[in-house]
């Protein structure tokens, strides 16, 4: 057994309410070294083409990495995993906290839940005690709620508690996971799943130990990650700004670069931004800092709001990108609105993303005559109607009138009501877009096209050119590309960027180690990785930076996999018509459209994929270990051979 | 001079990195269970307070231990002979802090013992919120503190940066 794992994956069946746990098989963590990884080929292996994602036999995965519990910073975190309620095709959603670790000092790297059970239930976990208990009391409370019952229930604040919201049991396609009251794995509906399965809620505490291979080895690392994320260049920026004022401080950054989504993405400029960003909050609503467990960056922060009309709203954060979709998207300056709005999405266990991007469209549609007033339960949803919006969150949350269309989702929604208003729906692949704009920032189109689980800017957004990081552009790929890289508003070479990208994503998220840190400020490369994983686990193999590419590039190809599985094709990888068609009326990018076509084709070709059709060569798929998948595609008529 | 802990609470954030690398400097793993040092932590308020062994001046874990297996070694820190310990926890249930706890791996008793007077603690919380500082400078060193505080304030009344 490779050290840095618990050891043992937790399988819950809810059907039959029973519990078994199994070892960590070695190959696992040789071939996919956790989080991400494990679930890319879990899922491929017991969910197929034919599993609705609602249904028991769909799978939920909860899964942590071989450095969480350990103090290597930026690490306290996990992911969930499953087929997507929201999109249909694979879904995942990380969350920082302190229950990641938790999970592996009770025992698990993962657990794996499948079944329905006929009640509502929670999952308690005390190390080897794991009990399927009755829910019936919980169900229906909000997620700050349930967790304080259950901690009255169990006698010990420490256990560290995950559970759905309304939302969740509702089945909202936009539903999220809310852990430790306030972190949020939101994206591609998760919450739903657990829903579906009526599992409310799970519980975590834990007595193990974690072992690492080279103990003196990895602690001089830690030290070393420390100074990296603290001191140095790249350490003291991140002091001043996420430490200082936690994600918030991009709302700003990012208005100046004209990215800051504004008006359902119509523009990247939004006039009132200073009064929605970092300082605004800083000054008047930043509580404390939060941070996640053993984390030295510390964005982690909470707001309270003390007078005027939501006095009393406590809060996590909010983040940057629910202060871009409940804010500048749907064009509220209103930032107290903001928080409190933050907290409801929290409490109901909603989206902040897709719930701000679901409002926007409707907004839009309502500008334009497509929705009115009758649509909308006689309400009038005018842009930054801070009353109409959180009406309307109310209604998702409990599918109440036409709460029960928006909680499909904008795309779905829009498909249920036709007359037009397919047109402003700004997603990929069923997903809403995230705080991005593609017109400002080139290569964030690609992330966004080609992200598996729709889009996305968590699986391969890149920040070294959108913040001119030009000097690690040069270390990273050559003197010769830096330029061309450099620039946010240049298409070249952003095919081979964001394939790298993507793959040093693979890694983040099976390790799991914090996209800050690594994608911004860009601290971890995977040199620093194949450091790391040695003295970690004593997987010597991933001592040499060519096979933790390889593990990384068998991750990205067989999540890709999953999609082609599902139907996926190349047309799907595409951008809404508002970043291709209509420039960018204000800002640096003023008259930026985003071309995509030949980032893709370059990004198929850097993948090994054919870009004709979308799907995988076999050969490429073979020559990652995946020979398996390749078969299996090949019965579906799915996967290409290399013509001669 | 001996040295103790000096803890300020309100620069805690709880990020839990003291426990991990207690852990680590007494065992070589991770397992905040077996840190002798504990964040508790409010995680709605964002209220963070950390608790451990205050090395009191006249401990009560030393005089109630019926076995005399506890005793003060030359840094300072009450420590424990576990040839004498016959594990009744007795210290456990005097101590008004809830500095001593059991390891649930050994189940023996443990409680800071400062490292050997280097503690790890100190070198790694992210917000400087643990000191090691000499035991006649506590209440002057807390005094600065609030003076930082109040001149703080002062600051934000008279309108200069805050």
């Amino acid at each position: 057994m490779y050290k840095g794992y618990a050891g043992r994956i937790l399988r819950v069946d809810l059907t039959s309410r029973s519990v078994k746990v199994e070892p960590l098989p070695d190959g696992l963590a040789l071939n996919y070294l956790g989080g991400t990884g494990f679930a890319s080929r879990i899922l491929w292996d017991e969910v197929n083409a034919d599993t609705d994602p609602l249904s028991p036999e769909n799978v939920l995965i909860i899964a942590t990495g071989p450095v969480n519990g350990t103090a290597f910073p930026p690490s306290g975190r996990y992911m969930m995993a499953s087929k997507s309620p929201l999109t249909g095709i694979w879904s995942e959603s990380h969350v920082g906290g302190h229950l990641g670790p938790e999970l592996k000092y009770a025992g698990y790297d993962m657990i794996v839940v499948k079944g329905r059970s006929s009640e509502p239930v929670y999952l308690m976990i005390d190390d080897d005690r794991v009990e399927v208990r009755d829910a019936k009391n919980i169900w229906g409370k909000d997620t700050r709620e349930t967790v304080k019952t259950l901690w009255d229930e169990l006698g010990d604040r420490s256990f560290k508690i995950a559970c759905i919201g309304p939302a969740g049991e509702n089945l909202v396609k936009i539903s999220s996971v809310i852990s430790e009251m306030g972190r949020a794995a939101a994206r591609t509906g998760i919450g739903a799943v657990w829903g579906s399965k009526r599992l409310k809620a799970i519980t975590v505490r834990g007595s193990r130990d974690i072992e690492v291979a080279d103990p003196d080895g990895f602690m001089q690392l830690v030290k070393e990650s420390i100074r990296m994320c603290t001191e140095e260049f790249f350490g003291k920026a991140a002091q001043d700004t996420l430490g200082k004022y936690g994600t918030p401080c991009l709302v700003e950054m990012l208005n100046s670069i004209g990215r800051l989504p504004t008006k359902n993405h119509w523009t990247g400029v939004f006039d009132k931004a200073s009064l929605i960003g970092g300082e605004a909050i800083r000054s008047r609503y930043r509580f404390a800092q939060a941070p996640c467990m053993a984390c030295v960056i510390q964005c982690g922060y909470i707001s309270y709001i003390r007078h005027g009309k939501y006095a009393g709203t406590i809060t996590k954060g909010p983040e940057y990108e629910s202060i871009f979709a409940l804010g500048s998207n749907c064009l509220v300056s209103d930032i107290e609105a903001i928080i409190h709005m933050n907290m409801l999405c929290n409490l109901y266990g909603l989206d902040t993303i897709s719930t701000g991007k679901t409002l926007s469209w409707a907004m839009e549609c309502y500008e334009h005559g497509l929705l009115t007033k009758d649509d909308l339960d006689g309400t009038e949803l005018r842009w930054g109607d801070v009353e109409a919006m959180i009406k309307l969150i109310e209604k998702i949350a409990r599918r109440d009138g036409v709460g029960d269309i928006l909680a499909e989702g904008a795309k779905r929604a829009s498909e249920k009501i036709g007359r037009g208003t397919e047109k402003y729906v700004i997603h990929v692949k069923g997903m809403e877009v995230s705080g991005q704009d593609p017109r400002a920032h080139k290569s964030a189109g690609l992330s966004l096209a080609i992200a598996v689980r729709g889009a996305d800017h968590l699986r391969a957004l890149s920040s070294i050119e959108e913040l001119g990081f030009t000097q690690i552009v040069a270390d990273r790929y050559g003197e010769d590309k830096a330029d061309a890289l450099s620039d946010r508003l240049s298409e070249e070479y952003k095919g081979f960027l964001i394939k790298d990208i993507e793959d040093l994503y693979a890694i983040t998220d099976s390790l799991i180690v914090c996209k800050y840190g690594t994608m911004w400020p860009p601290i971890y490369y995977f040199d620093h990785f194949a450091k790391l994983i040695p003295l970690l686990t004593g997987m010597k193999e991933y001592g040499d930076v060519s096979y933790v590419r390889l593990v990384a590039e068998r991750i990205s190809n067989l999540r890709r996999c999953f999609n082609v599985r599902e139907g996926i094709t190349r047309r799907d990888e595409n951008l809404p018509k508002r970043f291709t068609e209509e420039p960018m009326p204000h800002g640096p990018a003023k008259g930026h459209v985003c071309n995509l076509e030949p980032m893709l084709r370059e990004y198929y070709q850097y993948r090994r994929w054919d870009y004709e059709t979308g799907l995988p060569y076999r050969e490429t798929l073979e020559e990652l270990g995946l020979k398996d998948v390749a078969d299996e595609l090949e019965a579906m008529g799915r996967v290409k051979r290399r013509e001669g | 001079m001996r040295r103790t802990l000096l803890i300020d609470a309100e620069k805690c954030t709880g990020c839990r990195l003291c426990e991990l690398v207690c852990s680590f400097q007494h065992y070589k793993v991770f397992n905040p269970r077996r840190s002798r040092i504990t964040v508790i932590r409010d995680e709605e308020k964002g209220v963070f307070i950390p608790m451990t062994c205050l090395q009191c001046e006249d401990p009560p874990c030393m005089k109630t231990c019926p076995t005399h297996a506890i005793y003060r070694d030359e840094n300072g820190a009450i420590r424990i002979d576990y040839e004498k310990c016959i594990g009744c926890k007795l210290c456990i249930m005097y101590c008004p802090f809830g500095g001593i706890s059991i390891d649930p791996v050994t189940m023996k008793v443990i409680k800071c013992d400062l490292c050997g007077g280097d503690p790890e603690c100190v070198k790694y919380c992210p917000k400087g919120a643990i000191q090691y500082v000499r035991v006649d400078e506590v209440g002057v060193k807390k005094r600065i503190e609030g003076a930082k505080k109040i001149h703080e304030r002062i600051k934000v009344i008279m309108g200069g940066e805050s």
